[in-house]
């Protein structure tokens, strides 16, 4: 069984790798760009909800706040590790950049990675309440949840399996946000809906450029198997539904 | 960052004409390092002719033996494993990086469940050690394997897989799969490709039946197993990979002795591959890296953290002389072969030629 072929080839066939040995440079660039965007983010998030804890109105809530915080923040480590097989220095890595330090609330960052990190550009955006909160996490909950179906299926098998713990997890986070969401939609919908109206623009952002020809090469390396668009799509989708089935 | 530790090559025994297995030991103060899983891999680094060389090679031995053992198959060409196979005796040291790979499933004693096994060649050795391991710490669970060779003589542990069979009579089988010889069942010659697998589904393997797949071979071999697996049924989840050795990289070339002298000036030529595309432009000298010149020319070169932490920005000087700020991510043996981290790296010549495609 000598036979062999090209690891491009490979890989366009669906081929997965399984070691930092067996990744081609360009491959190596862009799964490392992959992973530090998914790490920044989940560090920036949970940064961001740790103060949301003393936003939560009761026990319940504030569990719920602390559970988010705690476990974006173990996300985080789980992909850093993986990055850490290729080198990366993960002590200098956590403390790199002020994961809570955000943009003014009427700042347009557009799509554009700022401030040296490369989180999703919503996770810029200060949190101003409660509400706010809850409105964010369900929002960008939704968007990870389609995300993850990418993400799980990534041609790197050490990264795909550390996605594929993480997904339920995370669906969970969006979950705990939908039931948070359905009791504020109950006695303060104006006030959900102003947050919603704040935060839809600037999740739907972070899906990406459309007609990206970043998407080609990524494809091709089976990093990405559906296209911005789609996804984007799909994402709108789920959260019309979702947010017409609780009144919003 | 990993770091490598001495081995002591306590035994070489010959498996097939160009195949050994290697029994190391590691220091006392080591051991607890080299405390491995089942299907993992040591990386194993020496120096041939003042180039460092490191390669992989799966654990074969199953965690009951209470030693580290590797199978080195010799490739054509291959200077480490001709080495292994020719030099290497007990006695020896030899240097290698603590077990890694994902290359298992946790082992729980009450399970009862249904593995299946691909091995192509040496694709056997991370296999061994899965099925030594499960058989004796799941008793309730079965193995099959389907083993690739191209003809009975280059079979790799045939003995040892039928005492196996023997010690767990009922709880394993195998079944080989020869390239080049002819078996009582028509079935059973040839290559492993999508018929292959359509047909072993149909008369050997009850894929509704199986929890874990585990592949080890080829590129070829593993698309074909892959996509005929998830045809009958299993879920990604349930496919475990490795690839085979044949997938690292050559032998790397050692770095380009620099033509340009290094001359003070105010501006560089750089010329920058990126995806097959090569763009040359004029940069300063001083104030900007590689990184943020190929980007102000629109180019979409893949960096993150720019502090010379992450290692995204990497990429191989070709030509030229650069000069890194700090470096907290790349080896030695990396920077030797010519890789800096393009988001600290300032031209020192007049002319410099990187590529982030090798």
């Amino acid at each position: 069984m000598s036979e062999t072929m090209n690891i491009e080839e490979y890989l366009a066939q669906g081929g997965v790798l399984t070691a930092p040995e067996n990744v081609p440079a360009r491959y190596r660039g862009e799964l490392l760009r992959l992973m530090s965007s998914f790490v920044d983010s989940e560090l920036a998030a949970s940064a961001g909800f740790a103060a949301s804890i003393n936003y939560a109105p009761g026990i319940k809530e504030r569990i719920a706040a602390s559970r988010i915080t705690l476990e974006k923040a173990d996300h985080a480590e789980r992909v850093l590790s993986v990055m850490a097989d290729f080198g990366t220095d993960t002590a200098r890595y956590e403390t790199q950049h002020d994961w809570a330090a955000r943009v003014g609330r009427d700042e347009d960052l557009g799509g554009t990675r700022t401030g040296g990190d490369m989180r999703l550009s919503v996770l810029h955006y200060p949190i101003t309440g409660w509400i706010d909160a809850v409105v964010l996490n369900v929002l960008q909950g939704l968007a990870t949840g389609v995300q993850m179906t990418e993400l799980t299926r990534v041609s790197y098998a050490p990264l795909a399996e550390v996605f594929r713990d993480i997904a339920p997890r995370e669906a969970r986070h969006a979950e705990l946000g939908l039931e948070g969401l359905e009791r504020i939609a109950a006695n303060d919908p104006d006030a959900a809906r102003a947050s919603i109206a704040y935060w839809q623009l600037r999740v739907a952002v972070g899906f990406g450029c459309l007609a990206s020809t970043r998407y080609d090469i990524l494809a091709r390396f089976g990093l990405r198997h559906t296209p911005n668009e789609t996804l984007l799509a799909r994402w709108q989708a789920l959260v019309t539904e979702r947010l017409a089935a609780i009144g919003l | 960052m990993a770091r490598f530790h001495p081995l002591k090559v306590t035994d070489v025994r010959r498996e097939t004409r160009d195949a050994v297995v290697v029994t190391l030991a590691p220091r006392d103060e080591d051991r607890a390092l080299f405390d491995f899983t089942q299907g993992q891999y040591l990386t194993f680094r020496r120096d041939f002719d003042g180039e460092e060389l490191r390669r992989s090679y799966s654990i074969c031995a199953g965690l009951d033996e209470g030693c580290l053992k590797v199978g080195i198959k010799r490739v054509d060409g291959g200077a480490f494993s001709t080495w292994a196979n020719e030099n290497l005796a007990p006695g020896d040291e030899i240097d290698a990086m603590p077990p890694m790979g994902k290359f298992y499933t946790p082992i729980e004693a009450g399970a009862e469940k249904q593995y299946l096994g691909f091995a192509g060649g040496s694709g056997i050795t991370p296999l061994l050690s899965i099925i030594k391991t499960v058989l004796a710490r799941e008793p309730g669970s079965q193995f099959t394997l389907v083993y690739a060779n191209r003809q009975i003589n280059t079979i790799m542990f045939r003995e040892e897989l039928d005492d196996l069979k023997n010690l767990y009579l009922g709880r394993f089988s195998v079944i080989h799969v020869l390239e080049q010889e002819g078996q009582e069942i028509d079935l059973f010659t040839g290559r492993i490709d999508a018929d292959k697998m359509t047909a072993l589904f149909q008369h050997w393997l009850d894929a509704k039946s199986i929890d874990t797949a585990f592949i080890c071979g080829p590129e070829p071999m593993m698309l074909a197993i892959a996509g005929s697996l998830k045809e009958h049924g299993l879920t990604e989840a349930q496919i475990k990979f490795e690839l085979f050795a044949s997938g690292q990289h050559g032998r790397a070339k050692a770095r380009a002795v620099s033509r340009d002298a290094i001359v003070p000036g105010a501006g560089t030529a750089a010329t920058v591959t990126l995806d097959g595309a090569t763009r040359s432009f004029e940069m300063a000298r001083q104030g900007e890296t590689i990184l943020d010149a190929a980007i102000a020319n629109n180019m979409d070169a893949p960096y993150s953290c720019k502090a010379g932490v992450c290692s995204t920005c990497r990429c191989k000087v070709i030509e030229g002389e650069v000069e890194m700020a700090v470096n907290h991510a790349l080896e030695d043996y990396e920077v030797r072969a010519g890789y800096v981290l393009s988001c600290q790296a300032y031209p020192l010549s007049e002319r410099v030629v990187v590529s982030y495609d090798e």
